[in-house]
């Protein structure tokens, strides 16, 4: 019998089989579309519908895309953002042009080429000291204009009652915000240099993270299903940084921060981090993680899927795997539709499987690939899963 | 052991941990007590640079900890690379590297930079969002006998093909060993724009640079 997204969305993160395994994308950055595809998109359906951006904000460059694009989509999921206080988007709609895109963290992002923001703007690039964290000028997480608008899009949702609600507020990823404060490299070095000072950071970022949060999920109340946190953790290769380092400083806050958004919800902990995490999947079910993502079939270990499903596909719901560096952009249709059948294969039997895309869908995809990778789902996607129509 | 032993041992001991003010401090009471720049470079930065590397290879440390024997390394060299220069001792082979255009990721390439110099090369980097005209511009000027481009992103990727399209037509193909590098690339990648050879990471960019040179 046919199910509604929600209920295909909720099975599958409660390890069982649902109709069809759900899709996930178009909300929040890490599953989401950027502009030119979007775009694309809408003019391949013949589509009219406005451009809008996520978190309002165009720098970021990722679409909000319209209801009709996500009903063709097949997505199954909703998505509820914050966004950041009124007058930051003020002063930043009234800057001059091409000028700096600073946030509300004193970070932010330069563009490099038009309509390219990268983020270079980094506030504490020389700190090193606990004092210059005690003396930062941190952000006000209590400014009410981030979530005014967040119980009234979620209960509009849940009144709707078709679609897994899916929530993600901006970047409250402790090691992601220490790296937009100080710069990969620099951080990554403080970690190694000035472990006291780095710990330090981390906290205090996450500190101002929870405030966030805390507003966040108060106004989402029970209209929600899966709430998005993360930190990049892996490269292509392996670890950004060693096991013992990611236990001894990281891993405390990641589970503080979890225990946090479990106190305040029922909603399914959804931890994006990109790159080969391998090494390191025993601890993010140890802290609570429900659904991971991306799954980056590029990088490393991730690539053995079988491995990560019999080892844990019981316990942990997989959301993403379908390959960002070479297939989405340069692969025919017929070989995205290989590819999406291949991991539905894999990591579908039993539930605990949502496709995306492996990070945002990016310039270089064509339009025709992003359906043929939805439309893939829709062919071979259905439960029992490898009864589809051979490829 | 000699002073100058243990000098040379601080002085490994300093890059290897990191501590870029100690490496710094060790280098100069190194040339105080007249020990060869080359000395310097040779029998105890370069041996910590590969043993860094090694461990990194063999997955006992991670970047934290090769970035800032980096950063150890580049603050020693800025005093010794002027004199290693003045005393006209003969380089492997020029590099020219630089992030392709649209593209700002770097520290990939800031550590291939360190381990191509702490290994012999003169390495002269253009830095980020390097317009494909600026690498045929240096491919004329600086006659390199390796340029290296950097990638982070699939969408930046696609600018390795557009600047060796550029070199080529510009009739410099020949003249230099082209290198690309950054998480998108593979051999497919090497095929399929041109270019001659790739490094997974920093610590065997300079394996594969020796290789594709032939030296």
């Amino acid at each position: 019998m046919a199910m509604t997204p929600r209920e295909r969305v909720l099975a599958a993160a409660n390890h069982e089989e649902p109709d069809r395994v759900p899709i996930v994308l178009g909300v929040s950055n890490a599953t989401g579309i950027k502009m030119k595809p979007y775009r694309d998109l809408k003019q391949l359906l013949g589509i009219e519908a406005p451009d809008d951006y996520l978190y309002r904000w165009p720098e970021l460059g990722t679409a909000a895309p319209d209801e009709e694009t996500l009903v063709r989509l097949g997505t199954d999921v909703r998505g509820v953002c914050d966004v950041e206080p009124a007058s930051v988007l003020e002063a930043n709609a009234s800057r001059q042009p091409h000028a700096d895109y600073i946030n509300s963290w004193g970070s932010g992002a330069t563009e490099i080429k038009r309509g390219e923001w990268f983020p270079m703007v980094c506030p504490m690039k020389s700190a090193t000291t606990i004092a210059e964290i005690e003396d930062y000028p941190w952000p006000d997480m209590d400014d009410p204009t981030r979530v005014a608008h967040v119980a009234e899009d979620a209960a509009a949702l849940a009144d709707e009652g078709r679609h897994a609600i899916m929530a993600t507020p901006w970047l409250l990823f402790p090691l992601e915000r220490a790296f937009a404060m100080q710069g990969m490299d620099t951080f990554l070095m403080n970690l190694a240099l000035h472990p006291d000072f780095a710990e330090a950071l981390l906290w205090k970022i996450q500190e101002r993270c929870k405030v966030l949060m805390g507003h966040f999920l108060a106004a989402l109340g029970d209209h929600v299903d899966i709430i998005k946190i993360g930190d990049d953790l892996g490269t292509q290769e392996s670890l950004l940084m060693s096991p013992d380092m990611y236990r001894g400083i990281l891993k405390p806050i990641h589970a503080d921060y979890i225990a946090f958004i479990r106190e305040r919800t029922a909603a399914k902990v959804f931890f994006h981090t990109d790159g080969d995490v391998f090494p390191l999947i025993d601890d993010l079910l140890e802290i609570g993680v429900d659904i991971l993502n991306p799954i980056q079939t590029s990088a490393g270990k991730m690539a053995n899927l079988a491995e990560l499903k019999a080892r844990w596909g019981d316990r942990l719901t997989f959301c993403g795997g379908i390959d960002t560096h070479r297939i989405l952009p340069t692969g025919t249709p017929a070989e995205v539709r290989a590819e999406v059948r291949r991991v539905i294969e894999i990591l579908g039997p039993g539930g605990g499987y949502m496709v995306s895309s492996v990070h945002t869908v990016m310039n270089d995809v064509p339009a025709e690939n992003i359906l043929a990778m939805v439309d893939a789902v829709q062919e071979y996607g259905t439960y029992p899963i490898g009864r589809g129509s051979p490829a | 052991m000699t002073g100058h032993e243990e000098l040379l041992d601080q002085l490994y001991g300093a890059v290897l941990s990191g501590e870029v003010n100690r490496a710094v401090e060790v280098t100069q009471e190194g040339l105080g007590s007249d020990i060869e720049p080359t000395v310097l470079l040779f029998d105890a930065m370069i041996p910590a640079l590969e043993e860094i590397g090694r461990r990194f290879e063999t997955g006992e440390v991670f970047l934290p900890e090769m970035l800032i024997v980096a950063n150890a390394m580049q603050g020693a060299m800025t005093i010794l690379r002027p004199l290693i220069v003045a005393a006209g001792v003969e380089t492997i082979g020029r590099f020219v590297m630089g992030t392709v255009a649209g593209d700002i990721h770097d520290v990939g390439k800031n550590l291939c930079n360190v381990m191509l110099e702490g290994a012999g090369f003169e390495v002269i980097d253009l830095g980020i969002n390097v317009p494909a005209q600026a690498f045929v511009d240096a491919i004329r000027e600086m006659e390199p006998d390796v340029v290296g481009m950097s990638a982070f992103l699939t969408t930046t990727a696609l600018e390795f093909a557009r600047n060796i399209k550029l070199i080529e037509e510009a009739g410099l193909r020949d003249r230099v060993k082209i290198l690309i590098g950054g998480a998108p690339v593979d051999q497919a990648l090497v095929d399929s724009v041109g270019a001659d050879g790739f490094a997974p990471d920093a610590s065997s960019a300079v394996r594969i640079t020796k290789t594709v040179m032939g030296a």
